[in-house]
């Protein structure tokens, strides 16, 4: 151990990647200041609010409104909500309805998989409360028992306008949140 | 065919083996979060890219409703038996109040029934178009997503007129229905399924007459007539490999004997067949709709029923958009049944899945999968 740090002590490029780091870290804490408090802020925010593409996941029976609401009449993709199959590339969860517990272990991993910041809807009762199935010997009574919700929506199943307001209020705290305290 | 489930973790490819011949497979772990499966994981084993081994792991959303109907008033449990199939409702909900009036011998008012084959014909509209517009989005061609979806609210608002509810009515209550029909209704059922039927035409042009579909769909997951009959599958699926089956007239309940419908079927068995079965019965329920707003008597909408479940034992069975649901009813005098078996469409369609997939390509494996109509929610239960 001893023999290891004096190795690096006397190795001058170790010395200098060591003082750079910790001139990396300050540079980078004064870039997140002005970023939060700058308008870049504003238009970080703005591009993450209409480019919220949601994961292909569907626990439950809502996805049968959450289809109908993607569909021709209530098209979510006016909101730039467009579902895509790549964990990478979406930022969304919408939990749609009743999680099993089988289901959950699957819900939890694709949420650790997606890149920040990632935001989770919880729709329908069952998603919030275990709603009709409360007393089921299989489900996860709410989704905050194993991911952080940012939206709730109530309903069995929610109406898709009740899905629409979800995602507008999700703009709306994205916008008046901090860049890099999202997710 | 299928081999028993073995443990697979939960990555996507597991491991790459050797067979006895000597040929690599790759077992490949398709679901649930698949834009091609839905709430359902295929294990499936590919030689190159032919299928060799498919295995369905169901589950994902089982949610012991059999046994949550044990410990609910039999009211109570009818929204309940709707979520299975959320877009075919009131089908589901017609075969639970059947095993209840069998048992209580309560008959329902000739205007109940027909109200009650008027939303069992709309909700199978609505469920066809549900299946239609996934298949779009499964073969990449997105307007077959949108029209589908935007025809299917055409039917949701004249079911929300009927009955107060988008999908979920709980309108058929023991002993009749809840609600009569509104001032209106008839007049804009008419304009709306003539309209529909006029749309069905562009869906022909569109898709079904499309080589993006024919090509991809045509001798695709051949399920012959033996085999399906063999697997024990139900509804379009069995009636897509020219079985000639529907408990709408083989065993005629509610309005149905009354009225003029035919049942199609397609002797090819193929993907293709199975989707313009699909095709057939919406244009078939266009007619039963007008007829029946044309044909319905006047009278009461519902007889007095009580809420207890006598001591006996029921078997009610209803041809649902999926095929035949049924449950088995085993009541003892409380206002709770004993024990209640609840079988449906998909639920005996998923023998057929391994069967259409096995020898075909990777590649077509949406085309032959979705058109069984597999909801796994329904299945599940």
């Amino acid at each position: 151990m001893s023999a290891q740090r004096t190795a690096q002590e006397e190795d001058p490029v170790a010395t200098l990647a060591e003082g750079l780091s910790i001139w990396v870290g300050k540079l980078s804490d004064l870039v997140k200041k002005v970023v939060d408090t700058g308008p870049i802020r504003n238009v970080i925010n703005w591009a993450r609010m209409y480019s919220l593409w949601p994961v292909n996941i569907t626990t439950a029976c809502c996805s049968a409104e959450f289809g109908a609401a993607s569909g021709a009449r209530h098209d979510l993709e006016r909101f730039g909500v467009l579902p895509i199959g790549s964990l990478r590339q979406s930022d969304l969860i919408v939990i749609e309805g009743t999680i099993t517990k089988k289901m959950a272990k699957r819900l939890r991993m694709i949420y650790d998989q997606m890149a920040l910041p990632r935001y989770v809807i919880a729709m329908g009762d069952c998603a919030m409360s275990g709603g009709l199935f409360h007393d089921s010997y299989s489900i996860v009574n709410g989704a905050h028992e194993f991911v952080p919700v940012d939206v709730y929506v109530p309903g069995c199943p929610p109406r898709p306008e009740a899905l629409e307001q979800a995602i507008i209020m999700l703009q709306e705290k994205i916008r008046r949140s901090k860049v890099y305290e999202q997710g | 065919m299928s081999a028993p489930p073995k443990p697979v973790p939960l990555t996507t490819v597991e491991s790459t083996e050797t067979s006895e011949s000597g040929a690599q497979t790759l077992t490949l772990s398709v679901g649930p979060q698949h834009s091609g499966s839905g709430h359902m994981r295929l294990i499936v084993e590919v030689d190159g890219d032919i299928i060799v081994n498919v295995a369905p792991d169901p589950g994902y959303v089982h949610r012991g409703i059999e046994k949550i109907i044990e410990l609910r008033n039999i009211i109570k449990s009818i929204p309940v038996i709707e979520r299975p199939s959320i877009i075919d409702a009131s089908n589901l909900n017609h075969a639970w109040v059947r095993s209840i009036e069998e048992i209580q011998g309560v008959e329902v008012p000739r205007r109940g029934q027909y109200l009650r084959t008027l939303l069992n014909e709309m909700n199978r509209i609505m469920s066809h178009l549900y299946w239609l517009s996934i298949y779009g989005v499964f073969l990449g061609h997105t307007t077959m997503f949108m029209w589908p979806l935007g025809d299917r609210e055409l039917f949701i608002d004249l079911a929300e007129k009927l009955t107060g509810a988008r999908i979920t009515y709980s309108y058929l209550v023991p002993g009749g229905v809840r609600r009569d029909l509104p001032p209106g209704f008839a007049e804009e059922a008419v304009k709306r399924t003539e309209y529909f039927e006029k749309r069905l035409k562009e869906y022909d042009r569109i898709f079904f007459n499309n080589p993006l579909f024919t090509s991809r769909a045509k001798g695709i997951g051949v399920l012959s007539k033996e085999k399906a009959i063999e697997l024990g599958c139900t509804g379009p699926t069995l009636r897509g490999s020219g079985v000639d089956a529907d408990l709408r007239k083989d065993e005629p309940y509610a309005a149905y004997p009354e009225l003029d419908f035919e049942v199609s079927t397609r002797p090819d068995g193929d993907s293709f067949s199975r989707a313009m079965v699909h095709m057939d019965e919406m244009r078939e329920s266009c007619k039963i709709i007008r007829q029946i707003v044309k044909k319905i008597p006047s009278g009461p909408i519902r007889r007095k029923a009580p809420i207890v479940l006598p001591r006996g034992v029921a078997y009610g069975r209803v041809e649902s958009a999926r095929g035949e649901c049924s449950f088995y009813l085993i009541g003892e005098g409380g206002d709770k049944p004993y024990r209640a078996r609840y079988i449906t469409g998909s639920y005996r369609n998923m023998a057929a899945i391994p069967a259409v997939l096995l020898g075909n390509r990777l590649a077509d494996m949406p085309t032959a999968w979705w058109s069984i109509d597999y909801w796994p929610v329904e299945a599940d239960r």
